[in-house]
């Protein structure tokens, strides 16, 4: 027999799988009223946020190997990540500068849980013309974990920042922390 | 109304839109995050972080994207996130809560048990391939909108889909030939 013999079996499963579960209605319930006091929330903040909110400073750089095409490490790159600092507001976001150096790569992305990991949403541009990406992105202060994606498909931990802790089945992940405003320990 | 049409409005700041795209999409995601997670508590926590966070990021949601694939790629994210945590707070309470969910259920009998047979044999995979699986099967994504969700190519996951059909199929041929 054929794996196609067995198709109806998996069809099958999958269709049990979609059976509601109990509770969902008032679990679903609860969820859009997260979802309206969140925009509720969200509608405060904005109005906070038009105080002026930051002023650049650097910070590190890193030296990696990436192989583009294969997604191996095999040639050095560098990466640095820049925090943003002021004496502003302390519920504003501040600038995080990352930067990435990858020779051969066609294009490079960032990668968060600030953009939802969409590959799409932060492209980074060459900042020196040849082998150095780059982008900013505005980051409320706290953790945030990130990675860089190399022409698409490889996925690549900053190895100059810390890693996280969580490994997702094999993957490695990085880790920027945002001082608050506040904090003088930039 | 169309999911591009909500989408839209959503963009614009209308959270009625935005609510009703989690209410469509609520189910699809809480069955994934039950099944990757096998905690119903744990599976609720994500799925809400998942649309807050989507909420957060919608205004930057590129329109030439499907909102779903999306929503799924934030989703799987953050249940794997989700899974590494709880394994380092080494939670054991999934069977008592699993004991709980059938005493108070209120389904016909023989869908409460097909489905709980299904998805105790589904839980016995290795978590790459219980997600292929669940992507494939259960939510009937295409292989390109799964590379998308995960990050694999179509390639591997063809492959996880098949082993996990290999690893589940004398699972299930007990289970309906029952």
């Amino acid at each position: 027999m054929t794996d196609r013999d067995f198709e109806h079996l998996y069809e099958r499963a999958g269709a049990a799988l979609r059976a509601p579960a109990s509770g969902e209605d008032a679990a679903r319930e609860r969820m859009v009223q997260r979802i309206r006091a969140e925009a509720a929330s969200s509608t405060t903040r904005r109005g906070i946020a038009l105080l002026p909110w930051w002023a650049a400073v650097a910070a590190a750089a890193v030296a990696f190997a990436v192989g583009l095409g294969t997604g191996r490490a095999t040639r050095p790159a560098t990466v640095s990540a820049t925090r943003g600092a002021s004496g502003a507001a302390d519920l504003a976001q501040r600038p995080v500068e990352f930067v990435f150096v990858a020779p051969t790569a066609r294009n490079v992305s960032l990668v968060g849980d600030f953009n939802g990991w969409d590959a799409k949403a932060t492209p980074m541009r060459r900042t020196d013309g040849r082998t150095t990406w780059s982008v900013a992105v505005p980051l409320p202060a706290g953790r945030h974990v990130y990675a860089f994606v190399v022409d698409g498909d490889a996925w690549v931990a900053d190895p100059q920042a810390p890693l996280a802790p969580e490994q997702w089945y094999g993957q490695r992940n990085s880790v920027v922390i945002v001082a608050s405003l506040g904090d003088r320990r930039l | 109304m169309t999911d591009e049409a909500l989408v839209a409005r959503a963009v614009e700041g209308d959270v009625d839109a935005y609510a009703t795209l989690a209410e469509r999409y609520y189910g699809s995601c809480a069955r994934i995050a039950r099944r990757m997670l096998r905690n119903d508590a744990d599976a609720e926590d994500v799925v809400q972080e998942t649309f807050l966070r989507a909420l957060r990021a919608i205004k930057r949601f590129d329109r030439g994207r499907v909102f779903r694939v999306w929503l799924f790629t934030i989703l799987v994210n953050q249940c794997r996130t989700a899974a590494t945590s709880r394994k380092r707070r080494q939670l054991r309470f999934t069977d008592d809560e699993t004991a709980l969910d059938r005493a108070t259920d209120e389904r016909p009998t023989g869908v409460v048990e097909e489905t709980s047979a299904v998805a105790a044999a589904v839980d016995r995979l290795d978590p790459l391939l219980r997600e292929a699986f669940l992507l494939k099967y259960v939510e009937g994504l295409e292989y390109g909108e799964m590379a998308t969700i995960t990050g694999a190519g179509v390639s591997a996951l063809k492959m996880r889909v098949k082993r996990a059909c290999d690893a589940l199929r004398p699972m299930l041929e007990t289970i309906y030939h029952d």
